[in-house]
């Protein structure tokens, strides 16, 4: 590992490229089966949906709504045709990004999605941000001196954060300070977004709470990673001879630990995207915010099959994305792959 | 007797006041029928009301005694956690040991697979396969294990990876041992600890799980009670009755927080021991 | 089918959104206190003799977006209330409940009751320019009526149609196949503008999004989920309407919307009968805010699926009845304000016979009922069986029904002390139909919110009316009900009616093909600025001008609150 002490700044070697190129290349080709893998499950998912042959039952008895439903079901699903003929025309419609249109208001889906994705990204975003901004530091801080008072105090705070239940948290949240203090809006985007934009520091209200809820959990998982990172690197050779071309302790930990401390963190945020989206279900409820996870939940209640196919597929599709670039930015960070040591 | 001295000698502290919960909770669970009655009378003239003498945790909005409640729920939810681990472990060990041992083609198709599932973010999996299949345990169970195993398949993969070029899994082949059978007899034993530390990880995450469904009202039905179920209530009567948010949510997350910090103590104790 | 049909259908659904607001369901104080007389309540006037003012902004609640502004595929609350104000119907009912001019300025009814002639005012148009026409009256009825449409509550209402057709420049006459004595009701129904809709997709219109209205109101801006900005419509043919502009902003939680409330960003909501309890005694609310609380039609109950091995005998229907303490319920869950009912009307309507009494809460007798039909334990289990078949059933509610669950959760207790295992399970609106219309159901929570005064059992619990052909859920067959309904449906003779009507009444409550729970008030609270409220049984949206005919007043409406204690009559 001494190498990597050496390695961030000084790399120049005639191979990089080509051990880049192909680690790069090797990991879009292996993209390719699992967005195929996507495409199916999400397929499969609709034969377990009711209204499908599976339970084609329930339709006969049912109400002009749900004969509707079904009919439409089997307009957009070809349910009545044979499977091999069915996926074909599902795997073209997800190419030509044809999501199909909701049962519930007739709007297509991707337009129910793009109202509510501008949400989900600000609370998400912000949630993120601030985890990172947080985390960061704080894992540095503890990684610094393991074992010390600040790590076992910190330690023990971010693994209470970790298994305390988001929806507990949000409910004790909203009690205190929303109907106990009366400081912050029960829930809702803003007060007044009728009638002439609503006031910033409204908004920001507004997202007090549910931004807590989204954060704390990425920030105790995030903050122990890189206090591990860091703990480990600071015994490192290159974080010792920092320190002996006379850099400071807190230097050294944040200008060599921490940046190798990092790459473990880059290449979980690709898979954070999930794990916030499924946060998003539940803090996008209780917080009635109009965005992707409550439009999920709402449309698992409406059995409202079009936009449940097309937020999954989304959410896949964006997550095998993400991770792709955390691969790729971390193939660029990391010497180690850049000399080929890695596969 | 010894092996459990060991245990708990190698146990960091936190891992030891974890498992102590951990005894109690299922201690709880034990006595739990004893409240079942008072869990479920229905009192419309004591509504609401707040933690007293008579009602350490207050009431709920039909008047039943919330203490005998969070009691009542306990082993359901350790139940489902439990179960729902297991099943988690047995589908990632199938799937995550084969491509492990196989490797080549099997590997690549299988980590496929569990890449596939990971990009899904769970709660929407769940939720689908909640709200599709009827509301009974065995679903919950189900659908909590068929959308977790992907992190136990991975841990499984990475452990009989190690083992597939030692001698005595080489002898087991050489022998004539079917796949399966190496994989079953000689495989798991090895690659135990690692995954009991997951599956102890897993219950956690599986009670955190049922608890998340039947909040969200897609989990267990009344009668069956959940300390989810019970917080489901809850928001409507947030403006007066803190009580019904706090106590079965803490019961969580004493939980939650007890089988993580055990799981933790575990994986100490395990790396350990195999590091010296 | 009337409105009352609703019930079933479009009518439950008002219960799932207002359930999701968590109507009614929030109590605070820990002793219930003495409930009031529920006749104090009174119905509210302060339009007759009162001079509006006119300007300013009402800014007014949602329960949820709606889905649709097609007037005839509405089926939610929050739909209804806006289509209300840029809609006209062809008829309204007044505060007494009768039928009085809309968009039709007359109408005769034929002496065999099949034939109707409506007579459209000249000055009708819509915000466009064009005149209201028999065209549009002829199309948006024969549309209504056509399976095809899909209109879940203007559909049933024509089904029996035999021909419309337009009877000169501004009439047109509607045939049906049989006299009906409730039949005008129908016509309390807007009108689609025929050269918008024609020959488009009825659910895929644009116009289904972006409304043309014939009524006080025009729709300028559409936020989904969010808000609903209404302005005046200049073109509007009929008086002009106080307020200048009409904000609707969706607020799904009845928590948020009365902080709005008190905050002054919002000047109505509905509430529950716990905050209600709340703003007797809260300042804050006294000092800018009044509640208004009144019974309406609304009642509730439990359907039983009377072709289910458990709910076939009506010694066991009657005996779930009893072994669920309704007066509990009206105490403890609706802390007073709430009547329990005998049978399938509110004790509101003339159709309600108040010599029926409610079957008792009586858990012995219900024992004795259940043994008689054969239902006993004889293995000791606590769990009465009958032919190896064990006495264990489901009970449906739809999910966010807050008062439907605790309802539900109290009869799941009663008939687990009688003997019966009772598992809840709570789904979304859609599924809960589907399971109710194929029969695959024991029990579920259903309300009936009748949006208008026709009283007639025939959809709910006439035999030919069993899914998917009408309402009656309960698969309910009694030949002697049928045999009564058939004949006040013939019966023109109101008096003759309600006589046939009373003897439905009294077998219902002896056959219990369903356990009929209570009759409820609407509550709401106003900023005390907006004045012009009317209420009657149909509540403070179901009768015309309403929510049109409201003004802000610069002399608030003063204390002491026309609130729970009764509306100034």
């Amino acid at each position: 590992m001494g190498l990597a002490a050496a390695g961030v700044r000084a790399h120049t070697g005639g191979g990089r490229g080509s051990f880049l190129t192909r680690y790069v290349l090797r990991r879009l080709l292996l993209a390719v089966p699992t967005l195929l893998g996507i495409v199916v499950l999400v397929f499969l998912l609709v034969h377990l949906a009711p209204g499908s042959p599976v339970t084609a039952r329930g339709a006969e008895g049912g109400r002009r709504v749900s004969a509707r439903a079904a009919e439409e079901m089997k307009r957009l699903y070809g349910l009545d045709r044979p499977l091999p003929e069915r996926f074909g025309a599902w795997i073209s419609r997800v190419a030509r990004f044809d999501l199909g249109e909701s049962f519930v208001d007739r709007r297509p889906v991707s337009t129910r999605i793009k109202e509510a994705l501008p949400y989900t990204a600000l609370l998400n975003g912000t949630a993120l941000l601030l985890a990172l901004a947080l985390a960061i530091p704080l894992g540095v801080a503890a990684g610094g001196r393991p074992e010390g008072p600040f790590d076992r105090g910190s330690g023990a705070v971010l693994f209470a954060l970790y298994s305390l239940p988001s929806f507990w948290a949000a409910l004790l949240l909203q009690t205190l300070f929303a109907v106990k203090l009366r400081w912050l809006p029960l829930y809702g985007v803003a007060s007044d977004s009728y009638g002439g934009a609503p006031g910033l520091g409204d908004r920001l209200a507004h997202m007090v709470l549910p931004v807590t809820c989204l954060t704390y959990g990425t920030l105790a998982f995030v903050a122990r990673l890189v206090r591990s990172g860091v703990a480990e690197a600071r015994e490192a050779d290159y974080v010792l001879a920092a320190r002996s071309r006379g850099l400071s302790r807190r230097q050294a930990l944040w200008r060599h630990a921490l940046p190798n401390a990092m790459l473990p963190v880059i290449t979980l945020l690709g898979l954070l995207l999930p794990a916030l989206l499924s946060g998003s279900v539940i803090v996008e409820r209780i917080f009635a915010w109009p965005g992707l996870g409550r439009l999920y939940f709402d449309s698992i209640l409406a059995r409202d099959y079009p936009v449940i196919l097309g937020l999954s597929l989304l959410g896949a599709v964006a997550t095998l994305l993400a991770t792709l670039a955390a691969d790729i930015v971390l193939a660029l960070a990391d010497p180690r792959v850049k000399d080929g040591m890695l596969q | 007797m010894s092996a459990a001295r060991r245990l708990w000698k190698s146990l960091p502290v936190s891992g030891r006041v974890g498992l102590l919960v951990v005894v109690a909770l299922w201690l709880a669970a034990a006595i739990s029928p004893f409240f079942a009655e008072r869990a479920a009378e229905i009192r419309l003239d004591e509504r609401l009301l707040p933690p007293s003498g008579a009602h350490p945790f207050g009431t709920d909005d039909l008047g039943r005694d919330l203490l005998a409640r969070v009691i009542v729920a306990t082993p359901i939810s350790l139940a489902i956690g439990v179960t729902a681990a297991l099943v988690s472990l047995f589908i990632g060990f199938l799937i995550g040991g084969s491509a492990g041992y196989f490797g080549k083609a099997a590997d690549l198709l299988l980590s496929r697979l569990i890449e596939v599932v990971l990009c899904f973010p769970v709660l929407f999996l769940l939720l689908a396969l909640a709200a599709f299949l009827p509301p009974t345990p065995v679903s919950v169970v189900l659908a909590i294990g068929l959308t977790t195993w992907p992190g136990d398949a991975r841990y499984a993969r990475a452990e009989i990876l190690k083992f597939r070029d030692l001698d005595w899994a080489r002898a087991a082949k050489v022998a004539g041992a079917t796949p399966a059978r190496i994989l079953w007899r000689h495989m798991l034993p090895n690659a135990l600890p690692p995954l009991i530390v997951s599956a102890a990880f897993g219950v956690a995450w599986s009670i955190l799980a049922e608890a998340a469904l039947s909040f969200l009202g897609v989990g267990l039905s009344p009668p069956a009670v959940s300390w989810g179920g019970i917080l489901s209530a809850a928001p409507a009567f947030i403006e007066e009755a803190w009580w019904m948010a706090l106590f079965p949510g803490l019961a969580l997350f004493a939980t939650v927080a007890s089988y993580n910090a055990l799981a933790e103590g575990l994986r100490v104790a395990t790396t350990e021991k195999g590091g010296a | 089918m009337n409105r009352a049909g609703r019930l079933g259908l479009a009518l439950a659904l008002a219960g799932t959104l207002s359930c999701r607001a968590r109507e009614m369901a929030r109590v605070p104080a820990p002793t219930p206190p003495p409930a009031p007389p529920p006749a104090a309540l009174g119905y509210l006037d302060e339009q007759t003799g009162a001079t509006p003012v006119f300007g300013g902004t009402v800014r007014r609640r949602l329960v949820a977006d709606p889905a649709t502004l097609n007037p005839i595929l509405q089926s939610a609350v929050a739909e209804a209330q806006v289509i209300g104000l840029l809609s006209r119907n062809l008829l309204d009912y007044d505060r007494t409940l009768r039928l009085v001019p809309g968009l039709a300025e007359s109408w005769q009814v034929s002496s065999d009751g099949r034939e109707f002639l409506f007579r459209l005012r000249a000055e009708a148009v819509w915000e466009d320019g064009t005149p209201v026409t028999p065209t549009d009256a002829v199309f948006t009825i024969r549309t209504a009526a056509s399976p095809e449409a899909g209109a879940p509550i203007f559909g049933p209402l024509f089904e029996g149609l035999e021909s419309v057709q337009a009877a000169g420049p501004r009439a047109f006459k509607v045939r049906f196949r049989e006299p009906y004595a409730y039949r005008e009701m129908a016509f309390v129904m807007p009108l689609l503008p025929e050269h918008l809709y024609r020959g488009k997709n009825l659910a895929r219109a644009p116009q289904n999004r972006r409304p043309l209205s014939n009524g006080p109101y025009t729709l300028e801006s559409w936020k989904a989920q969010q808000s609903l900005v209404l302005v005046r419509n200049e073109r509007y043919w009929g008086p002009r309407p106080p307020f200048d502009r009409v904000t609707f902003q969706v607020v799904p939680e009845n928590a948020t919307a009365y902080a709005m409330l008190l905050r002054g960003e919002l000047d109505e909501t509905g509430i529950d009968a716990g905050t209600l309890a709340r703003t007797n005694t809260d300042p804050d609310f006294g000092a800018c805010c009044r509640a208004i609380e009144g019974y309406t039609l609304d009642w509730s109950y439990i359907a039983l699926n009377n072709r289910s091995p458990f709910f076939a005998d009506a010694r066991v229907r009657r005996a779930a009845t009893m072994l669920l303490d309704r007066g509990a319920i009206v105490r403890g869950l609706f802390r007073g304000r709430a009547r329990v009912i005998s049978g399938p009307f509110a004790p509101e309507s003339p159709a309600y016979d108040a010599n029926v009494p409610p079957l008792p809460h009586d858990p012995a007798s219900a024992a004795r009922l259940l043994g008689e039909a054969g239902w006993s334990d004889d293995d000791g289990d606590g769990l009465r069986s009958k032919e190896g078949r064990d006495f264990a059933i489901e009970i449906l509610v739809p999910s966010g029904n807050e008062i439907g669950r605790q309802i539900v959760e109290t009869l799941a207790a009663g008939l687990g002390a009688g003997g019966i295992r009772a598992a809840v399970r709570s789904l979304e609106w859609n599924a809960f139909l589907e399971k109710l219309d194929s029969g695959d159901y024991e029990a579920a929570a259903l309300g009936s919110s009748a949006a208008d005064a026709n009283p007639d059992p025939y959809f709910l619990w006439h035999s030919s009316q069993w899914p998917p052909a009408g309402l009656n859920n309960c698969f309910s067959k009694n030949a002697e009900v049928d045999g009564l309904i058939d004949a006040a449906r013939r019966e023109l003779d109101e008096g003759k009616r309600l006589a046939l009507l009373h003897r439905v009444h009294a077998l219902l409550n002896a056959d219990a093909p369903a356990i009929f729970v209570a009759n409820t008030t609407q509550k709401h609270a106003f900023r005390r600025t907006v004045r012009g409220l009317v209420t009657s049984p149909l509540g403070l949206f179901g009768t015309w001008p309403g929510p049109a005919g409201w003004w802000a007043s610069p002399q608030p409406a003063s204390a002491p609150t026309p609130a729970a204690g009764g509306g100034a009559s």
